[in-house]
């Protein structure tokens, strides 16, 4: 009995120093930059950098902070980036379940659509999409923002989503119908609960896509007051290159705790197994 | 599970809902007055005309930002009938936004850009043409040098040229001081052989273990296409010709002098760190803090900013002239002002660059960007002249700057980026011969020249 829990712990231990690796490879520039983001300016410039620092200051983070509008740009980011979340779920969900549930001929055709939509690069559309929104008054608008970001993130998250529902066996909303369940008591009763981890799925990648994003939100927000995070990061970087690198590794730490909030917060959805048992 | 389904639903709807309330156009009230009887009167006010132009900066340090925004404010108090406001850009994006802005037509009034893309963004009808507007006053104070940098073919000028730079040496003074070498001086620069010769002086094993632990000059070759095209001048080159009215590469004689001596340093004295073929000239000044290497060579005048800031408290450094080749004479790009085509209310954009550009205001500038002013009664005041930071040497270099012949070449950017730099990162890397670096930046250039021709 004993031997064979050696054994099972030894067959474990080059599976757990693999995660190790993987997660020291995933985790090293975060905390490269938390390294980099307390330094002062003369350890920032030596030729062969420590990994941790001789002197730790949070004079960057000051800098961040006093600095004009970061903070204003950090909540417009996460404005527009909720907008955009819940506005192409709202959007998803019932394209989803309809690609998912019901076969009609034209199904194939609107996928096929779909994927051909992912294929078009950002700058082919956008001096279009720009003119349209001009004419419609939705620039220097984060709802305009919004509206972008759903159009562009939908169809992946509509191909996701189509894949959740696809997964939840159909025997469950007949054995509603059987009990006298209308269509809608169905969905929202028996198939959005069991979608949950496939819409926290969804929902955490259109956020980050919003989040990251840059190009769009260049051109579109004009007033200085609207602009996203990653347009004001990009303001720490001068002509060719040349940074200013600890306020820069300040700020983009800062940008990257909201995400890994909102990670934590949707990582209880994120469980699988919420189907077994749940058919023979 | 239905009450989390629930809160989700809820959660959409208030989201929505107050965004699009957030987002909904607010429209403004007039004032209402109360009179002393109780009675309200909406107040009718005198309609005077305020004409709203935008700035885009480029600016990137939280000092010259800062100027900038003093000037505006000074303007705006000046001109309550001209209100400017500071729109903040950055250097990475500039062009792709000013690209879609171009195509749009929502456009800043002034944008702050540089010589190069403003000669294409005219060439393609992009940009007011300031000709007419610019004042006898600025005409004549701002440097020749700097205005052929703007102007096109037909005369016009398309943008105000503004700030430049040239290329210096920096040095280490404490290394000079140790192997009693002399600087040079203004009068007496140094030539390119010269400096090779110091350089290999300078280049030490200090501990006796096989290794160089100093190098005499350390250069920054990660993208070198610019410095060897501003370098080419003092060659007696410059990498284009016009023939027939159309602009071919060509790589003779004095580009290959060029690249020959900076690879005979490499690899023949062995004076200069090959791990320089890696680092941008910023990335080079660490190892320079350090005395990994006595000299930065070609290095843009801003980096003294660097050092002032990052070096340590007793390091000793300064500056030395520009190399001599056949001349000292180095290409410059100016960075400018402009006026797009479609933005409105051009003259009264104008009146405020005039206000923003003037002496005092343009030494403003550049002080903070540690570059030149482009105006001569700028450049002539105190601040440009002192010793301190080497100021007086690196403002004499500004009468070896010119414009060369690339800056008007459509397509040369992509020229640059695409033939230019790969190539001779390659020929430093010691793959590639002179001759066949040269023929591949003959034949891969004209191919990508001829799309544009």
């Amino acid at each position: 009995m004993k031997k064979t829990k050696f054994n099972k712990i030894v067959t474990l231990i080059p599976s757990y120093l693999a995660i190790a690796t993987y997660i020291i490879f995933l985790v090293f520039p975060l905390l490269w930059m938390l390294s980099v983001s307390v330094r002062p300016e003369a350890e920032l410039t030596r030729l062969e950098p420590s990994f941790i620092p001789e002197t730790v200051i949070l004079e960057h983070y000051a800098t961040v902070f006093s600095g004009p509008k970061m903070i204003q740009s950090i909540l417009n980011s996460i404005k527009v980036g909720a907008m955009a979340t819940v506005g192409v779920i709202a959007l998803a969900i019932p394209a989803a379940y309809a690609l998912g549930r019901y076969s009609t001929r034209i199904n194939k055709y609107v996928i096929g659509w779909v994927l051909v939509s992912q294929l078009f690069p950002t700058i082919l559309i956008m001096i279009a999409l720009l003119m349209i929104l001009i004419r419609l008054g939705l620039t220097n608008s984060h709802f305009g923002l919004a509206l972008v970001y759903m159009v562009w993130t939908l169809p992946f998250v509509l191909l996701m989503l189509q894949s959740y529902i696809k997964a939840i066996p159909q025997e469950l909303e007949d054995a509603a119908a059987i009990d006298g369940a209308t269509r809608t008591q169905t969905i929202m009763a028996i198939v959005l609960p069991l979608l949950l981890p496939g819409i926290a799925a969804t929902a955490l990648f259109a956020f980050v896509s919003a989040w990251n994003e840059f190009f769009f939100a260049l051109v579109l927000l004009r007033e200085p007051e609207l602009v996203t995070l990653p347009v004001m990061l990009a303001r720490l970087v001068g002509r060719e290159g040349v940074a200013r690198l600890g306020p820069l590794a300040a700020a983009s730490f800062i940008a990257t705790i909201p995400a890994l909030v909102l990670f934590g917060f949707l990582q209880k959805w994120l469980t699988s197994g919420l189907l077994s048992g749940s058919v023979k | 599970m239905r009450s989390k389904i629930l809160l989700l639903v809820l959660m959409l709807i208030f989201t929505s809902f107050f965004s699009l309330i957030g987002c909904a156009p607010v429209e403004e009230e007039p004032a209402v007055v109360e009179k002393a009887d109780g009675e309200k009167e909406e107040e009718v006010e005198e309609e005077v005309e305020v004409i709203e132009l935008t700035y885009l900066s480029l600016a990137w340090q939280e000092e010259v930002i800062e100027a900038k925004k003093d000037i505006i404010n000074t303007w705006n108090e000046k001109n309550p009938n001209i209100q400017v406001k500071y729109v903040q850009g950055d250097w990475g994006s500039i062009h792709d936004f000013m690209i879609t802005s171009f195509a749009v037509g929502n456009v800043p009034s002034i944008f702050h850009y540089y010589s190069t893309p403003i000669v294409d963004f005219a060439g393609r009808d992009f940009l007011a043409d300031l000709t007419p507007l610019i004042t006898d006053e600025m005409k004549n104070d701002v440097f020749e040098g700097a205005w052929t940098s703007v102007r096109l073919p037909d005369e016009k000028i398309y943008g105000i040229p503004f700030l430049w730079e040239s290329r210096i040496t920096l040095y280490n003074k404490d290394i000079f001081e140790e192997a009693n070498i002399t600087p040079p001086t203004i009068e007496d620069p140094w030539t390119w052989d010269e400096m090779r010769e110091v350089a290999k002086e300078l280049t030490v094993d200090k501990d006796n273990d096989g290794k160089i632990d100093q190098w005499g000059a350390g250069f920054g070759l990660r993208k070198p296409a610019g410095m060897m095209l501003n370098l080419s001048l003092g060659f007696g080159g410059g990498f284009v010709k016009e023939e027939d009215g159309k602009h071919i590469i060509e790589v003779g004689e004095a580009e290959k002098n060029l690249m020959r001596t900076l690879k005979a340093m490499l690899y023949e004295d062995k004076s200069t760190t090959l791990d320089g073929i890696g680092l941008s000239g910023t990335k080079m000044l660490p190892g320079f803090y350090e005395g990994k290497w006595a000299m930065i060579p070609v290095i843009g005048v801003w980096a003294r900013h660097r050092v002032t800031t990052d070096a340590p408290a007793d390091f000793n450094w300064g500056v030395l002239p520009p190399l001599k080749a056949v001349t000292q004479a180095q290409g410059a790009s100016t960075q400018t002002l402009s006026i797009p085509k479609d933005a409105p209310h051009q003259e009264e954009a104008m009146q405020f660059i005039n206000f923003f550009l003037d002496t005092q205001n343009m030494a403003k500038l550049a002080q903070g960007d540690w570059l030149f002013p482009t105006r001569k009664s700028s450049i002539e005041l105190p601040e440009f002249q002192t010793e301190e930071h080497g100021w007086d040497i690196a403002t004499a270099s500004v009468e070896h700057l010119k414009m060369g012949p690339w800056q008007l070449t459509p397509g040369f950017a992509e020229f640059q980026s695409r033939v230019m730099n790969p190539v001779l990162v390659e020929f430093f890397h010691d793959r590639l011969t002179v001759d066949e670096a040269a023929k591949r930046i003959e034949e891969e250039g004209n191919n990508v020249l001829s799309e544009y021709q």
